[in-house]
């Protein structure tokens, strides 16, 4: 099955342009499957982190959203206990117009900005919520326990 | 029910749409259809630990089907869905003391070579084909007329 030319150059940008802080490579097995890196934001909790996610391209790509999701632990009001991501452009929002690169910058955007007023049902929402300076806390030490 | 001779193409609407979705997205993607019960209603399953980033151990659940000896009992199973899980079948284990011919009656594992679907595993074949098949398979034949353990016996 040939790659479209569409997440071809998708990922050739990737490289040549790459996003700072962020890095995507395909596994030369499945082109559609992609090994990320996100450094945690400046002034955030997970700032000095580095985090793993996948990213996988289904075969209705761009016509659906890709599919994301953190390998690294992370205590994050919008990331579950698996690392699903609760984020609009991957889901209701999610247009063709958007790419891979948006998706990144997006949840990269995400770490600066937890919302823990989003309706995922997540008891580290909940946390936040109760007492955010102590989840802040907390997110920092995950930081420095798994994203090293 | 389902009795057709060809158990796969009536679970079509079970298959992944994605031949090459990669195991972590096609894991998620049957732990969505467990959590939200989107399956069949005969049995169920979901992660073993909620925490587990991996997702290689589920426990599952089913549901004896009627006009059988099994008929009313819940079957207790562990299922491991190992790193090449979908290429390589799950490992699936009877906790529930059960009498069938596929199931090793000392340790209550499923052999691959006892069961034609973990034999001839596709990989876009699913935790919740296994669980439809092996029910399949206490109603089917003589099968579903054995002598079973007492219930609530584990293996």
């Amino acid at each position: 099955m040939s790659l479209p030319k569409r997440i071809i150059r998708e990922t050739e940008r990737l490289t040549s342009d790459p996003v700072p802080g962020i890095t995507a490579t395909p596994h030369e097995d499945n082109l559609r499957y992609f090994d990320v890196t996100v450094e945690g934001p400046a002034s955030s909790p997970y700032e000095s982190g580095n985090f793993k996610l996948e990213l996988f391209l289904p075969d209705d790509y761009p016509m659906v959203a890709p599919k994301v999701r953190f390998l690294t632990k992370i205590y994050h009001p919008n990331i579950d206990r698996l690392g699903r991501i609760c984020l609009d452009v991957l889901k209701s929002n999610w247009s063709p117009a958007l790419q891979i690169r948006t998706i990144l910058l997006s949840i990269q955007a995400l770490l600066s900005s937890p919302n823990p007023n989003d309706p995922l049902a997540n008891d580290v929402a909940q946390a936040w919520k109760d007492d955010e300076k102590k989840a802040i806390v907390t997110a920092r030490e995950w930081t420095q326990m798994y994203a090293k | 029910m389902v009795t057709s001779d060809q158990p796969i193409q009536h679970h079509q609407r079970l298959l992944s749409d994605d031949i090459n979705s990669p195991r972590n997205f096609k894991l998620l993607e049957e732990l969505e259809k467990g959590e939200k019960g989107l399956g069949a209603e005969s049995c169920s399953y979901g992660l073993s630990d909620a925490d587990d980033m991996t997702m290689t151990h589920w426990n599952a659940t089913i549901l004896g089907p009627p006009n059988s000896n099994h008929e009313n009992r819940i079957y207790s199973l562990t299922i491991e869905c190992g790193p090449e899980y979908p290429d390589k079948p799950p490992v699936v284990k009877f906790i529930s003391k059960i009498n069938l011919p596929c199931v090793d009656q000392k340790t209550g594992l499923v052999p691959t070579n006892k069961f034609p679907l973990l034999n001839g595993w596709k990989r876009t074949y699913s935790m919740e084909i296994v669980l439809l098949e092996l029910r399949k398979e206490m109603a089917h034949g003589v099968n579903r007329k054995l002598p079973q353990p007492a219930e609530g016996e584990t293996f």
